[in-house]
């Protein structure tokens, strides 16, 4: 017997020609960080609460945002403290998927990993 | 390994109408995953095998109850902020919008070479893989009848119960609440409980003179330290009394009192906060061995106990180390099932890429007062030389704050959607 499940594992596929590294990395990988994100911001960043959703992020600001957390002098915030639990490149993943889901994956930066500075 | 990885990635990038077969699978159907529990962490896992799987896998929940009452946000029952009404979630989300198959139905044994679970009414269930997630079970003090003394520690009718006893609470009370060893199911939740419990009194203008015993079988606070000894020594000096290294022994529940290795108390208000293992279902088919908990491989949460192909446990019953809290069975139960879908596409779950972004995360507020909470922060990430989950960063407010009380609702009612909508 056959299934297509894979057709999911390859969620994001289809933005890999204008994501960066994306077509040399497993995008389920991505998935799976960011789904740690829903608890708080929603099932695929769809907030039903008061706490923002993620739904119309772009990679960009998803990513530069993440990053200003993680390098707060004094981290004060949930977030600040949240983002502070990720290396540099899973944050880079994570704004990925959502800038995908968002269909703004391709306003993505440069990818810089300060952990070799 | 690499056969399979390699095979994936091409794949992944061919055409979309490659299908893989998945291995291990006999019938000529979809593959099948059972989940025992519908909690937190069992919800997940059945909505995310179906949202991730595309559907393309069969999926069936077996819980005994209706539905499911949540224990997040149940110490707020006890100071009437909310009622347990509102902390009601129904599986109906997951029948209809995922087609998730419910069943109403108590699972009591499990065939590990067969690959089948039984069900009290409906008899023998085939699976390809099997999630486990039925929470946990309370180790009774010996003469503790619950009715008088409640551990409203499985958010239900003792949630009721204690509420209707704290309301009575008049002068010169003594309100006593035990804490149990860690492990136990939710580390802030009983420090939070005596704050709220401290606010009822102060309320009722009460303050210096009832007063709230909390007796900790740990030598001291397990969770957010700075934001409860702030709150015991200010906030509640004169109501609350901290007392370490107390164990309970028994509970002489019609007279309210307290037996431990040092002393007895004797409240007019007891609270027992039992210790806590895996339930029984768990412990008689062997997957705790001689232990309390069952014992899970973090990357695919895969039991370690051989002769159990296919059998995954999250949330509070597996003995990872990792908080026992809604929103980390939550966050175990989206790796578990990714993993299950790897393996039945036949791609390995310990490719290195994979291992490299193993998270957890955990986010949890604390009511403090009538209007005001804290919060704790803490991502884990799989250490690969221990080959266990690892703390990378931990957080806690600097102070609680009626912003962050606003902030808890928007939080569970996220929490509460992703698991069971």
């Amino acid at each position: 017997m056959k299934i297509n499940i894979f057709r999911t594992l390859c969620l994001g596929t289809l933005v890999a020609s204008v994501a960066p590294q994306a077509q040399a990395e497993d995008l389920t990988v991505n998935r799976l960080l960011a789904s740690q994100c829903a608890q708080c911001h929603g099932t695929n960043g769809h907030s039903v609460g008061d706490i923002d959703g993620l739904t119309d992020e772009s990679y960009k600001d998803l990513y530069e945002d993440l990053m200003d957390m993680r390098s707060e002098d004094r981290p004060e915030n949930i977030m600040d403290h949240q983002a502070l639990g990720y290396t540099d490149d899973q944050v880079r993943r994570i704004a990925l998927y959502f800038g995908t889901l968002s269909g703004k994956a391709d306003e993505a930066p440069e990818f810089e990993d300060r952990r070799s500075r | 390994m690499s056969m399979n990885r390699r095979r994936f990635l091409q794949a992944c990038g061919a055409s979309a109408a490659v299908s893989i077969t998945p291995t291990g699978v006999k019938a000529a159907s979809a593959p099948h995953v059972v989940v025992i529990g519908g909690g937190f962490a069992g919800a997940t896992a059945a909505k995310y095998l179906r949202m991730w799987s595309d559907r393309t896998i069969d999926v069936t929940l077996v819980d005994p109850n209706a539905n499911h009452t949540s224990c997040v946000l149940s110490n707020l029952v006890l100071n009437r902020r909310i009622t347990l009404k509102e902390l009601k979630m129904n599986y109906g989300g997951l029948s209809s919008f995922y087609g998730v198959n419910v069943v109403r139905d108590r699972a009591n044994k499990i065939d590990g070479a067969g690959k089948r679970v039984r069900l009290k009414e409906g008899g023998w269930l085939n699976y390809d893989h099997l999630v486990i997630a039925t929470g946990i079970n309370m180790i009774n003090p010996p003469s503790i009848d619950y009715k008088l003394t409640p551990h409203a520690w499985i958010a239900g009718g003792q949630t009721n119960r204690l509420a209707s006893q704290l309301n009575k609470v008049g002068p010169d009370s003594t309100v006593i609440m035990t804490i149990p060893k860690s492990p136990y199911r939710c580390p802030p939740g009983p420090y939070e409980r005596a704050c709220l419990i401290a606010d009822i009194i102060k309320r009722k203008g009460l303050e210096g003179s009832a007063r709230v015993q909390v007796l900790d079988a740990n030598s001291s606070i397990q969770a957010e330290k700075h934001t409860f000894e702030n709150a015991f020594n200010n906030l509640y000096g004169n109501i609350v009394e901290y007392i370490t290294d107390v164990e309970v022994e028994d509970v002489i529940s019609t007279e309210g009192r307290v037996i431990t290795r040092t002393a007895d108390y004797v409240g007019d208000v007891v609270n027992i906060i039992p210790q806590q293992r895996a339930m029984g279902f768990i412990r008689n088919a062997g997957l705790t061995g001689d232990g309390l908990w069952a014992s899970v491989d973090p990357l695919t949460y895969a039991s370690t106990v051989s002769g159990f192909d296919g059998v995954h446990i999250i949330g509070d019953s597996q003995a990872t180390g990792q908080p026992k809290s809604a929103h980390m069975a939550n966050a175990q139960a989206k790796v578990c099932v990714d993993a299950i879908i790897r393996s039945l596409a036949g791609v390995a779950n310990d490719d290195p890429e994979r291992v490299a972004n193993i998270t957890t995360a955990s986010a949890c507020y604390s009511p403090i007062t009538y209007d005001q909470a804290s919060w704790l922060s803490a991502v884990f990430a799989y250490n690969t030389d221990s080959g266990q989950m690892a703390l990378t960063h931990l957080g806690e407010a600097e102070r609680w704050s009626t912003g962050n009380y606003k902030q808890m609702f928007g939080w569970a009612s996220n929490l509460f959607t992703d698991s069971f909508h």
